[in-house]
């Protein structure tokens, strides 16, 4: 880790520690004085000049504490904005990759799907098909839904409204999913450290959790899928910025969210189950983090998405150049 | 909460260059077998491959040249060995030379031990087996009853070593003894390296369910060995054999080892493969790809000179687990070729490595044990 990434991670924790009860306001508020928006943008353009290994540090941070903003897209959807030349968003701002409808005539006609956090946030950055444009929202209509975590996961119905489209050349969906498994990764690690704490403070029979065997096994195998996603993420992260092959780590991405995703179900089962009742409570904190996975595994891709994805690019591939590919690119990373 | 620091994999040549160079050596020595035999291919014995792999300067590589190593770099080692393993290349007879038994004698050995016994091995012909388990001392390693007494001018040994990996095709064992009458557990053991030719040493196979001869039992009675026999400390042998388990534990071989079955998969179902069979594909490559970037993590480590006994458990934990989970997920998505018997080599290979892959978790350290370091790294024990 560079200095500059352990000092982001530093901050990071210290600010998102300090929102824990505040309100959606105060939170975002909190963390936008901190700078974490212009994350991505270069120092040239007035950015903080981060790199996708910064990025994804920071979403481990928030995925630890199940921070309730949509920090990740407003990185994204401002790094992004950036790119296809459009003034920032001002405020808060989610991303919205999902778009049914299209521009005509600097307007945009119908759905934004599944915004994260589409309700509280005050601008929306939408790509679809190699363009980029930035709707304010208080013009939208909004379906509310959310994910099984309660996180607002909205759909935006606009007519008729104005927007400037810009070409832009970044595969958002792919960043997004980044952008997940370093929340996954975070979530799993505090899944496992509460499970662990637990265990050594919990008595049955006499004895702490921890010193049954059963138990120990159990959780054994927890942290090394939780050491599994965050391997992966890192790597990913690292390729990303490196870019050996020049297709924004495409393999390195699809493979980390689809590992991350294989873990979920081991992850949340296993700490409930460490965790017994109590665990199972609206008051215990521990669903804040399992529920999160859980929604998380289906977004930006879930496991037959990027199994496919990946298997058809694999398959293509053949027998003896899937590793003659996964070689050769981390050898030029 | 984390249990796995992970290190930068970085080698201080071409990477690229060196996979050429084993790349076109493989093209040009890699034997034609029955590809069953490609699988679990670590295990797979062909002391002609490991003379010419000797010969091409692929063992031993990390030693020094004047005992006939090649000095280079241990990621640099890495790269190669990968490129052995991903290929099915037959590298069971020097093995664990290479892997363990040269590294100690580096370690703890006498400059007498490292003459006669680091050139043979670097060649590719002199190959070495590990005597740990005994009949009441397996996962319970620590209930080793065999001993070395001393007597004039060496030891007399007596007692018995089992699941000796390739004992019947290697000149020496290195294997721990118990050297304090009377003592307990971890303490009183001691090292000795015990050439297999001696008299009062006698190796019996013992056949696997599959019909192959890997393991064997070894009987030691009243052999004598020389004084310079021992390695290392008198009484230290519990702490350098166990040291000498994180490389065994650590290596690209307890995820790669299979690696042609997955490849001979990809080419069955060629370039357009129906979802299913896509899906099964990805989810496999995704697996492959993480392990991978956690071997190279551990390796990194362990070139850093940090002792990763933790992070080694969870890469040999994982990756023996989706070693095990490769031929049953194959298995449940073929077509025709899942019936096993229709001569085609995905079908040769799958048939061996379900019959296999239940030792994966067994040999080296098992699962259960895997998990209580992990534990003991959560420290939960």
């Amino acid at each position: 880790m560079s200095e500059q990434q352990a000092l982001l991670v530093e901050s990071a924790e210290s600010i998102f520690e300090s929102v824990g009860e505040a309100t959606f306001a105060e939170a975002w508020t909190a963390v936008e004085d901190a700078g974490f928006g212009i994350l991505l943008v270069d120092e040239a353009s007035g950015g903080f000049g981060g790199d996708w290994a910064d990025f994804y540090a920071v979403m481990r941070e928030a995925g630890k504490r199940a921070l309730p903003l949509p920090l990740g897209e407003m990185v994204l959807g401002t790094w992004c904005a950036h790119r296809a030349g459009l003034e920032a968003p001002p405020g808060m701002a989610s991303i919205a990759v999902e778009v049914n409808g299209e521009v005509r005539d600097g307007h945009f006609s119908g759905v934004l799907q599944r915004v994260p956090w589409g309700r509280r946030v005050n601008a929306v950055v939408a790509v679809a098909s190699g363009r980029a444009w930035v709707l304010p929202t208080h013009g939208a209509r909004i379906e509310a839904r959310t994910n099984p975590a309660g996180e607002p996961r909205d759909d935006l119905h606009f007519g008729k409204a104005a927007a400037t489209p810009a070409a832009v050349d970044v595969d958002l969906w792919l960043c997004a999913a980044l952008m997940r498994v370093g929340q996954m990764s975070g979530a799993a690690d505090s899944a496992l450290a509460m499970s662990v704490e637990h265990a050594n403070s919990r008595k049955q029979f006499g004895r702490v959790l921890a010193k049954f065997q059963a138990v120990q096994q159990n959780l054994a195998v927890l942290a090394a899928e939780a050491a599994a996603v965050n391997s992966a993420g890192q790597a990913a992260a690292l390729a990303r910025d490196r870019d050996p092959a020049g297709d924004g780590a495409e393999l390195e991405i699809a493979a980390a969210k689809l590992r991350a995703n294989m873990a979920v179900g081991t992850v949340t089962s296993t700490a409930h189950q460490v965790h017994g009742a109590i665990g199972f409570t609206e008051e215990y904190p521990l669903h804040r983090l399992t529920r999160r996975l859980m929604g998380w595994r289906s977004e930006y891709g879930n496991d037959r998405y990027w199994a496919e994805r990946l298997g058809v690019r694999v398959a293509r591939l053949g027998g003896a150049g899937l590793w003659r590919e996964i070689t050769r690119r981390s050898d030029l990373a | 909460m984390s249990v796995f620091a992970i290190h930068r994999f970085a080698t201080s040549t071409d990477a690229q260059a060196l996979r050429a160079e084993v790349r076109a050596f493989l093209d040009e020595n890699l034997p034609e077998a029955n590809p069953a035999r490609r699988t679990n291919c670590w295990a797979v014995l062909d002391p002609d491959f490991s003379r010419r792999l000797g010969e091409a300067g692929f063992i031993g590589m990390l030693w020094p040249k004047r005992y006939g190593g090649h000095e280079r770099d241990p990621l640099e080692r890495y790269v190669v060995l990968e490129e052995l393993l991903a290929a099915g290349a037959p590298v069971g007879s020097h093995w664990i030379a290479d892997r363990q038994t040269g590294p100690v004698l580096l370690r703890y050995g006498t400059e007498a031990q490292r003459r006669k016994y680091l050139p043979g091995m670097a060649r590719g012909e002199l190959y070495a087996c590990i005597g740990l388990s005994e009949p009441g001392a397996g996962s319970d390693l620590a209930n080793i009853r065999s001993t070395a007494t001393r007597v004039e001018g060496g030891w007399r040994l007596k007692g018995q070593k089992v699941w000796t990996t390739n004992a019947h095709d290697a000149a020496v064992m290195l294997t721990l003894l118990r050297t304090e009458h009377g003592s307990e557990r971890r303490h009183g053991l001691s090292q000795f390296l015990v050439d297999l030719d001696l008299p009062g040493v006698e190796v019996r196979p013992i056949v696997d369910l599959v019909g192959h001869h890997e393991f064997n039992e070894v009987f030691i009675d009243d052999a004598e060995i020389p004084e310079g026999a021992l390695v290392g400390v008198e009484g230290e042998g519990w702490t350098q054999a166990t040291a000498e388990l994180a490389l065994e534990r650590s290596g690209p071989e307890r995820y790669l080892s299979s690696h042609v079955l997955l490849a001979s998969l990809i080419d069955a179902a060629g370039p357009e493969p129906d979802a299913v069979l896509a899906g099964v594909i990805g989810r496999l490559a995704a697996e492959l790809w993480t392990l991978r970037q956690m071997s190279m993590s551990v390796a990194a480590k362990l070139a850093s000179g940090e002792d990763p006994m933790v992070e080694a458990a969870v890469v040999k934990d994982l990756g023996n687990s989706y070693e095990q989970a490769l031929p049953i997920a194959i298995q449940a998505a073929l077509g025709s070729e899942a019936q096993l018997a229709d001569g085609s080599a995905l079908a040769g290979m799958l048939a061996m490595l379900l019959q296999s892959s239940p030792s994966f978790s067994l040999r080296g350290g098992t699962r259960e044990i895997m998990r209580g370091i992990i534990a003991r790294g959560l420290r939960l024990r």
